[in-house]
């Protein structure tokens, strides 16, 4: 699943089968290769619900069981909540210090949330970098190892 | 695998964690005080108004080294200034002016002026993980001489050739000595100059 199809997928509550958020982010914890949580916007108090409270990431729909799950971000959320920690668009560096391209979109695993692909470059020359070789995001760049 | 690499490329190339940080940038190369290799890089804050930092980096503590960045495993690995350029002073008796030779002239031991240094070449293994090896000089980009341009046939205009060097070779602050028949062995680019420079090693192998 590209995080592109995601992005702007609607937020429904289970509970009350009505739409509560928008997606509107990702956090990605480079040390696990997975996202931990999911931001939302339009929601009526919190943004961010944790990987592990979602209910179902369908294609239409993302679903919670109750909207007690949004919170504000919490301290490890936030440090990936920021430019440090943003992964689109980011600069791509392999281990070997050969530039690669910038992260065009992301491509998750629906159910656990794992890091599947990087998709790198520009729309001409695009290649996909399998997220077990990330390393870590930075200031300065998405580091891969080098093939 | 091994890359081929001018020092002048490495200059200014940002030293990036592979937590993705960039922490400083390279200021200057340190080369063996015989010139023979790299013994590790100084370096600078990054940003145009940030001045020299109080580490350096070793060689031996480079992860990667790429046109676009230098490679390292964490901050930690850097080290005080004074130790690298020591560890550069202790890697040879030579008396030598410290391995920094651009401008020097470059002399043949049968006499003939090559030309003046303008960039040093480098070669190091490109192996999965860690550097490993050595980063070894392996010749140097020079000016080349009025002598030296009438001796290579192909275009007048490139006046800049890559010359293979020896493992070991006489370096003063004025010349760097080359035995004469590195001449024949001169190339245009980086692409063939690593088979040139194995085939001006083996010959002078062959030859002692």
């Amino acid at each position: 699943m590209l995080y592109s199809d995601l992005k702007g997928r609607k937020l429904v509550d289970t509970a009350s089968a009505d739409t509560v958020g928008k997606v509107d982010g990702f956090l990605l914890d480079p040390t696990t290769r997975s996202v931990v949580a999911l931001e939302f916007k339009k929601t009526s108090h919190g943004s961010v619900v944790a990987w592990s409270d979602l209910t179902a990431v369908g294609a239409d729909a993302v679903t919670i069981g109750s909207a007690t799950v949004l919170s504000d971000h919490d301290e490890r959320q936030a440090d990936l909540a920021s430019k440090d920690g943003e992964v689109l668009k980011k600069r791509v560096l392999s281990d070997a210090g050969e530039d690669l391209g910038s992260v065009r979109d992301v491509d998750l695993d629906p159910e656990t949330g794992a890091l599947v692909e990087l998709v790198v470059g520009s729309k001409k020359e695009q290649q996909s970098i399998a997220g077990s070789r990330l390393l870590g995001v930075g200031s300065y760049a998405v580091v891969v190892a080098a093939e | 695998m091994s890359r081929l690499m001018r020092t002048s490329e490495i200059a200014a190339l940002p030293v990036v964690t592979i937590a993705g940080d960039d922490i400083a940038q390279v200021k200057d190369v340190v080369f063996s005080a015989d010139g023979g290799a790299v013994v590790g890089f100084t370096l600078a804050g990054r940003g145009l108004l940030s001045g020299p930092l109080k580490d350096a980096l070793a060689w031996g503590n480079v992860r990667g080294l790429g046109p676009d960045a230098v490679v390292v495993d964490g901050p930690e690995l850097l080290e005080p200034v004074d130790g690298v350029l020591a560890a550069a002073r202790s890697t040879g008796v030579s008396t030598g002016s410290g391995g920094n030779v651009l401008g020097d002239r470059v002399l043949t031991d049968s006499g003939t002026d090559l030309g003046k240094v303008s960039d040093v070449v480098i070669e190091y293994d490109t192996g999965a993980g860690s550097p490993g090896g050595p980063c070894d000089v392996v010749g140097y980009e020079i000016e080349a001489s009025d002598a030296l341009k009438a001796s290579t046939s192909g275009n007048a205009k490139n006046t800049r050739l890559l010359l293979p060097l020896p493992d070991t070779l006489s370096v003063s602050s004025e010349h760097v000595m080359v035995p004469a028949s590195a001449e024949g062995f001169v190339s245009h680019d980086l692409a063939g100059f690593g088979a040139a420079v194995q085939a001006f090693r083996s010959q002078l192998k062959g030859e002692s």
